[in-house]
């Protein structure tokens, strides 16, 4: 079964070190990994396969081990499922100026160092995503969980 | 030390080296008692023993290199276990790091996978926000070992401290997941349920919940099963006590686990010897898991409702849905605890009591039956482990002391030792078996330096005894080296440490000797020469489901050895 992860941690690298450590007892194997680093720490996404079909125990691992923040994870899906789009563009940026042009309303999740992650919302879809996307470099995800509190959109309208 | 001291810490375990000499030139001068073991496992062990039984965080102190590593162990077991602690390292003055310096060993590194948060020190300044941390990240969620690696340069910098984080003992992060919908559910679960099981763990214990645990069990009459690490929470003598489950729990218990209905986890991990094969462990049952860690849900076992949060917390507010509701004993329960009482009555927790030689289960019950109410009792790993576990009668909890989950061999004397330090008035009893003693038994010496009271119960077969009993059902008695017959005289060595020992070899020694080993406050060995080749009954065999428990040893084998027996007259 393949999963997309993506997390922060604080700017202490031995919780990186956590992480790869995690992957490597729970029997996740890299597929793809790519970090980058921000202002209050470090930003990972990576694709792995696991064994299990269910992969909710390493998420909930993740989360509650310290210095790591924000853990979402997405489980590989059909297109018609999905709604994000992970993107090894390898040198070639064209692959997501191609997303971005056939969906603008696309929002960025991730990107470092050639591999992005994009979520394409459904309700802003003109047409499916399938369509456009049937190269194996354009992989669907869709979101089991994460840690970020949704944003309450009519909520914060009000408050506005 | 200013740090630690603002922590309420009392007493550290821990051996000085060149890099932590700053430390304990600061340690000479403050009330903070320090107890200088023979070797830094039994720094962690003791810090284990002492975070047990007092629900604080123990801690242990070691160099750099050597005396970090030593410590590993001792920081896996309590990483297994949730068990706080707060280990203190010294390390290679800070520009020395990464050049193989004297004494140097990457302790973040290799602590990684044993501890639950780490810190490297940079700065002097930084020392008591990170102590503080360190201390709320121990007793925090799922507790764990901690560790605050130290570098000499850091220990010997003058620094300018702003305002130190406020004092008082580190109380832990409430943890609640669970929503009132959730726990509405699990309370009519429990309530349509006729054949319900309470499968209590150390999170029981963490979370101080058993007056919760009994009120429960109680309220619904629900009988309680405890793992290893849960014994204690529940009473042993009460009328709904299972005692424990698993690979050597009873004929009743892993009965009522198999054939329950609803299977009530509260703070346990189903772990494998536990569950045996897990396809078998409580096949027709709901489940329902009360945990603080939600790692551990639906790891091993799938279950139907999880409530993450703390167990007191959980169960307060699942009893007062229960309440709400009016629930009662329902007469419908009555014959479910009348067919665990018929599987009690058909296959007791028992031996053979007319034995002419010493039977190390009737070494346990005399020992607890001579044992004040609330003595405190560590135990290493093996057999012995087994037995106390099935025979002694626990009256509360924090009085059981074991490496559970990591399952290491020497943790009982030195934890014992630990324990004591925290209760000095109460006793402290290390059974242990002479395997595991020979690991650790250098502290003799520091329990005599300190005049610390413990008493040592070896229970002496002279052999690895469960892995010998392991060979002999599992491997076709190839023994491989499991015979412990070259070991030194534990008495005169007991007496070489200036400690009084006696040796039982008949069993109608056993009562005097026990009555005479706990009647004052000093150490003491006692070393029972008990029975080689008892074996710890029931067995679940590895890989099998619980309902496939050896309940007895194979009548097959007996009669073989009868006829050995007969041919050898």
């Amino acid at each position: 079964m393949q999963w997309l992860l993506t997390l922060e941690t604080n700017e202490d690298m031995i919780s990186i070190c956590r992480v790869m450590n995690i992957f490597r007892r729970k029997g996740l194997m890299i597929a793809t990994l790519a970090m980058t680093d921000g202002p209050s720490g470090f930003s990972m996404m990576a694709v792995v396969e696991s064994p299990e079909a269910e992969a909710d125990h390493i998420f909930n691992y993740l989360r509650r081990t310290e210095g790591i923040q924000n853990v979402t994870y997405y489980r590989h899906e059909s297109f018609p499922n999905a709604s994000f789009v992970f993107i090894d563009s390898e040198a070639d940026n064209s692959r997501v100026a191609q997303v971005l042009k056939a969906f603008p309303e696309s929002k960025l999740i991730f990107a470092s160092h050639g591999k992005y992650l994009l979520e394409v919302p459904e309700e802003k879809r003109q047409e499916p995503l399938s369509a456009r996307f049937r190269n194996p470099a354009f992989r669907p995800f869709a979101c089991v969980k994460t840690t970020r509190v949704p944003v309450r959109r009519d909520l914060a309208a009000a408050s506005a | 030390m200013e740090s630690l001291s603002r922590q309420k810490v009392d007493v550290i375990f821990g051996i000085p080296g060149g890099s932590v000499l700053p430390l304990y030139d600061a340690l000479y001068s403050t009330n903070i008692r320090h107890l200088l073991v023979r070797h830094e496992q039994a720094a962690a062990f003791a810090a284990d023993g002492y975070a047990r039984v007092t629900g604080k965080p123990g801690v242990c102190l070691g160099t750099s290199g050597p005396g970090a590593t030593n410590l590993v162990t001792g920081l896996t077991s309590a990483m297994m276990d949730s068990i706080p602690i707060v280990a203190l390292t010294g390390q290679a003055p800070a520009p020395l790091i990464g050049k193989d310096a004297f004494q140097e060993a990457d302790t973040i590194g290799i602590s990684m996978a044993c501890t639950k948060q780490s810190f490297s020190i940079r700065s002097a300044a930084d020392i008591p926000s990170i102590i503080q941390k360190a201390f709320k990240s121990a007793v925090s969620g799922r507790p764990g070992p901690v560790l605050v690696d130290l570098p000499k340069s850091v220990l010997m910098e003058n620094a300018e401290v702003g305002d130190y984080p406020p004092a008082g003992i580190q109380t832990p992060e409430c943890v609640r997941e669970w929503t009132e919908a959730d726990i509405d559910r699990a309370a009519e679960m429990i309530l349509e349920s006729r054949r319900a099981v309470l499968y209590a763990g150390g999170g029981v214990v963490t979370a101080n919940a058993s007056d919760e645990l009994r009120e429960l069990a109680g309220l619904l009459q629900i009988p309680v099963a405890s793992t290893l690490m849960g014994l204690g929470c529940f009473p042993s003598r009460h009328p709904l006590s299972l005692g424990m489950l698993g690979m050597h729990g009873s004929y009743a218990t892993n009965m009522a686990i198999c054939q329950c209905d609803l299977l009530i986890a509260i703070g346990a991990r189903f772990d494998d010897r536990v569950t045996g094969r897990l396809n078998g462990f409580a096949p027709s049952a709901k489940k329902i898991h009360l945990d603080v860690d939600p790692s551990e849900v639906n790891k091993n076992v799938r279950v139907d409702l999880a409530l993450v949060g703390d167990a007191r917390e959980t169960l307060r507010a699942l009893l007062a849905a229960l309440k709400r509701r009016g629930a009662a004993a329902l007469a419908e329960r009555r014959p479910w605890l009348e067919r665990i009482e018929s599987w009690r009555s058909e296959h007791p927790m028992t031996y053979d009591k007319y034995a002419n030689n010493v039977k190390p289960q009737f070494v346990i019950e005399t020992l607890a039956r001579y044992a004040s109410e609330d003595a405190i009792v560590a135990v290493d790993v093996g057999q012995h482990q087994m037995w106390g576990a099935q025979f002694w009668k626990f009256t509360r909890p924090r009085m059981w002391l074991s490496s559970s989950g990591l399952g290491s061999m020497g943790y009982g004397f030195p934890a014992a030792m630990g324990a004591q330090m925290a209760f000095p008035d109460r006793q402290a009893i290390a059974i242990v078996g002479d395997g595991g003693f020979q690991m650790t038994l250098n502290d003799l010496a520091t329990i005599v330096q300190y005049r610390v009271p413990v008493k040592i119960a070896i229970i002496n077969n002279r052999a690895l005894g469960m892995v010998r009993q392991w060979q002999e059902i599992f491997f076709e008695k190839r023994y491989c080296d499991t015979d412990l017959d070259f070991a030194p005289d534990f008495v005169k060595l007991a007496e070489a440490y200036g400690i009084r020992g006696a040796r039982v070899e008949h069993r109608s020694d056993v009562a005097d000797a026990v009555q005479d080993f706990l009647s004052d406050r000093e150490p003491r060995l006692i070393d029972f020469w008990v029975d080689p080749a008892e074996n710890v009954y029931p067995i679940v065999p590895p890989g099998a489901s619980l309902a496939e428990m050896v309940v007895e040893p194979p009548q097959v084998a007996v009669e073989e050895e009868a006829l050995d027996d007969l041919w050898a007259v």
